[in-house]
């Protein structure tokens, strides 16, 4: 069996501490939301928790901008320019998940240290990571000492809008950690992406054709 | 010689005197005689000897002696004629039968409640007065010899008084009397004074022949220290001073007329002021020339706005400070003598039940009393404002830093959360949602809508009033139009906490029993959210207030009118609520069926596997 070195030390550090604080944040910011529904732990100790793993989120986030700019592997993420090409890769990937896949038809991407995503993954992976993760997380912080920042408060449409921005990614990131989880559970064994997210290793199925 | 025969002739003025005393205009002639008679003396031998010894003698008896014995008589005995021809003379009718037992010192009389009074009379004040002229019983009717009132009891000297005092008007008839105003509620009243309170009973006199020489307030008081109504408003309303409480007043060297400026010994002017009330509010003029710069104060003080609105029972200064028994300062700061709980009785009797209040009580003085933090003169509205956290803070000056320990986000709590609300722990409470200037954060006046609505303020008004309270749509619509009406009608509504009446926050308790727990507030099921209120400052601090709809708090429609209030769990938008169930669902069906088609297509890939091989 084939194994390429897929997830870097950095990358991997980064992938499980996102993960934790996803759930935590997840969980805590249920208790938050949602207080005569769920009662896992105290109010105040659920705003504290949230603010702690919001701002190890902040922390992971930088160590994942810097290690992708300094490492130059940034590029993973930059999907297909041509924009042809890109929706034509996109079509064939999700005509993969929605039909090929059942069929018994190879993945038309196969994840290599220089090219990890697939089309419809650099796209989804960049607009998360340049667009929701940072949107969550400025949200977060003025909601986390809202007089400290009123003024962008004010100036980003007032303190619901910011919550509600919050709010909204928060229930897209929910919604989002089922799909991932589902999706990383679709290599050749159900515990094979997983497993290379620890190790670093993925292990390649040997193809049919070999 | 002619000196020797002057003495001599004087010396036979006895012998000349027996003839009568010659007139001043026979002198002359009288001189001559004598001259003439002197001659025949030296002829007369030892008679004249005689003569010559006691002539001198009967000279100096009638020139000296008799003179001064006429004199002693004038001066002694006359006097004493004139008086007794006056007692016999001036004492009318049976007077002198009465005057002989009441002329005797130290006779008194008993009235049924034990008060004694004496009951001699002075005959010499009695003739001198104006009554004069009249017998005893001509005033105290029904009293004969036959009928004398040893038997006869009387409650009280004020009974008797009154009794007596009803003769005067056998003379002095109604119709006159109405004709002088002091004497006109004599005559209507009751309880008016009876006449001999003002004009003296046996030494009856005119008022104005004596009182002018009175000074000061003692002029005044002569009959405002008397049991006095005001002819004015129904004569309902006392004119009475109590002096006692002026000596005690902290204006006790103050005159009269330095704050009843309008009056003097010549004016007296009546029906100045159609009743006490419009006199109360009339007289804080007389203050301010004094107290210049606390009326200043007051000119800025919700009290003295709704003066100006109309409201005539609004406080003025004599309404707490009283008038003639002005006090010092420190005691309008103590429980008995604050005068606050005169028009605020519910909210006082709710300070008293107060951690304050009970700490007022023990004895603890510097513990906060109303002006502590509502100010003495410049009394401000302080429902929907900050004043009084300041006030709060102004003695814990430590709090924000203590609920920095545990309340995460603690100056926004404490700018949008009265104290109350947490310290008031049995208050009720609701969201109060004001119109502001969304620039300057200041409010957004009802006369600044009116202004810029012009007439169709009235269907705005109409508006804020739907049946059930505003939705979220007016809400809406109201920011809408305003902001439509130009740069400076960019308004929002800014939402506070608070409680729900004055009463509640009254009610601070220890510290111990305050709210601590964040889910009473942060929780969808919380109650501090069923009471909705639409708030809109008049320029004089108050506000006019409407009821809202629950909804507008949780509400898309009021995401951008009330943009800034948002309480974590509580008031969020219920479509987003909704959006996210949807999400959540959607995320959790995409491996849900995927995974079943997966499995529904397993024989599928099977088959072409097996084909494969």
């Amino acid at each position: 069996m084939k194994r390429i070195d897929l997830h870097p030390l950095p990358v991997r550090v980064w992938h499980w501490i996102n993960a934790t604080s996803f759930i935590v944040l997840i969980v805590t910011g249920v208790q938050i939301r949602y207080r005569e529904l769920v009662n896992i732990m105290e109010f105040r100790n659920a705003v504290d928790i949230h603010n702690d793993f919001g701002f190890i989120l902040i922390g992971n986030f930088f160590i994942w901008l810097l290690f992708y700019l300094f490492s130059g592997k940034i590029k993973l993420y930059i999907p297909e320019l041509n924009p042809k090409k890109l929706i034509a890769g996109s079509i064939n990937q999700a005509k993969f998940y929605g039909y090929g896949i059942f069929m018994g038809d190879p993945n038309p991407h196969h994840p290599m240290p220089d090219d990890k995503f697939n089309p419809m993954q650099k796209t989804a992976y960049l607009a998360i990571m340049v667009l929701l993760i940072p949107a969550q997380i400025i949200t977060g912080l003025l909601l986390w000492d809202v007089k400290l920042f009123q003024k962008w408060t004010t100036l980003a449409g007032g303190l619901k809008i910011v919550d509600s921005v919050h709010v909204f990614l928060f229930l897209f990131f929910t919604s989002f950690m089922f799909v991932h989880i589902y999706l990383a559970t679709l290599g050749h064994t159900p515990f094979a992406h997983i497993k290379a997210m620890f190790t670093g290793y993925e292990e390649l199925e040997e193809e049919r054709h070999h | 010689m002619l000196k020797n025969s002057v003495v001599q002739n004087a010396l036979h003025m006895p012998r000349l005197n027996r003839r009568g005393l010659p007139g001043i205009t026979g002198y002359g002639s009288f001189m001559e005689g004598v001259l003439k008679k002197s001659e025949g003396i030296e002829c007369r031998g030892l008679n004249s000897v005689w003569a010559l010894l006691l002539g001198p003698l009967l000279g100096m008896l009638y020139v000296v002696f008799l003179p001064l014995v006429f004199l002693l008589f004038v001066l002694m005995v006359l006097p004493g004629m004139v008086m007794a021809k006056s007692e016999t003379v001036e004492l009318q009718g049976d007077s002198q039968i009465c005057m002989g037992c009441h002329v005797s010192h130290g006779m008194t009389k008993k009235f049924k409640n034990n008060e004694e009074i004496s009951i001699s009379v002075d005959a010499k004040q009695l003739v001198a007065s104006v009554h004069s002229f009249l017998g005893c019983t001509d005033c105290h009717q029904g009293i004969s010899m036959g009928d004398h009132p040893s038997g006869r009891e009387f409650k009280s000297r004020e009974d008797f008084v009154a009794s007596t005092a009803k003769a005067c008007r056998s003379c002095h008839s109604d119709e006159t009397l109405m004709k002088k105003r002091m004497h006109y509620q004599a005559i209507t009243q009751a309880k008016a004074p009876p006449c001999v309170e003002c004009h003296g009973s046996h030494d009856v006199k005119r008022v104005a022949q004596w009182k002018p020489s009175l000074d000061g307030n003692q002029y005044c008081l002569t009959c405002h220290k008397k049991n006095l109504l005001s002819s004015a408003n129904g004569g309902k309303e006392s004119r009475t001073v109590n002096e006692a409480q002026l000596k005690h007043s902290v204006h006790n060297n103050h005159k009269c007329l330095d704050c009843h400026s309008s009056f003097s010994k010549e004016k007296h002017p009546i029906g100045h002021f159609a009743n006490r009330r419009s006199q109360s509010i009339a007289f804080s003029d007389a203050c301010k020339r004094c107290h210049a710069d606390k009326f200043k104060m007051v000119e800025g003080s919700i009290h003295f706005s709704m003066l100006k609105s109309g409201n005539l029972n609004a406080p003025v200064c004599t309404d707490c400070h009283g008038f003639h028994n002005v006090s010092p300062k420190a005691t309008y700061e103590t429980l008995s003598g604050v005068p606050c709980k005169n028009c605020h009785k519910e909210v006082f009797s709710a300070y008293m039940e107060s951690v304050h209040g009970k700490a007022k009580f023990s004895g603890h003085n510097n513990a906060p009393i109303c002006s502590s933090c509502h100010r003495a003169h410049d009394i401000k509205v302080t429902a929907l404002t900050g004043k009084i956290k300041s006030a709060c803070l102004g003695c814990h000056k430590n709090a924000e830093d203590l609920h920095r320990k545990w309340l995460p986000n603690t100056a926004l709590h404490l700018d949008n959360i009265s104290c109350a609300v947490c310290h008031s722990p049995d208050a009720g409470r609701g969201i109060y949602l004001r119109l502001v200037n969304k620039d300057t954060g200041e409010p957004f006046t009802e006369e600044q809508i009116k202004k810029l609505l012009g007439k169709n303020y009235n269907d705005f008004n109409g508006k804020m009033s739907p049946h059930g309270g505003i939705d979220d749509t007016a809400l809406y619509n109201i920011v809408g139009r305003l902001n439509k009406k130009g740069a400076d009608a960019r308004v929002t509504f800014l939402g506070r906490m608070e409680v729900g009446k004055g009463i509640d926050a009254h009610q601070l308790t220890f510290k111990q029993k305050a709210i601590r727990e964040c889910d009473r507030c942060h929780s969808a099921n919380s109650d501090f959210f069923k009471n909705v209120t639409v708030a809109i400052i008049k320029a004089d601090g108050k506000s006019v207030r409407f009821s809202a709809k629950q909804e507008v708090l949780g509400s898309l429609f009021a995401i951008l009118p009330v943009n800034q209030f948002y309480v974590l769990g509580s008031t969020r938008l219920k479509l987003l609520d909704f959006v996210g169930v949807l999400m959540v669902m959607g995320g959790a069906a995409v491996p849900l069926v995927h995974l079943t088609i997966r499995k529904l297509t397993a024989p599928i890939r099977k088959r072409r596997k097996e084909g494969h091989k």
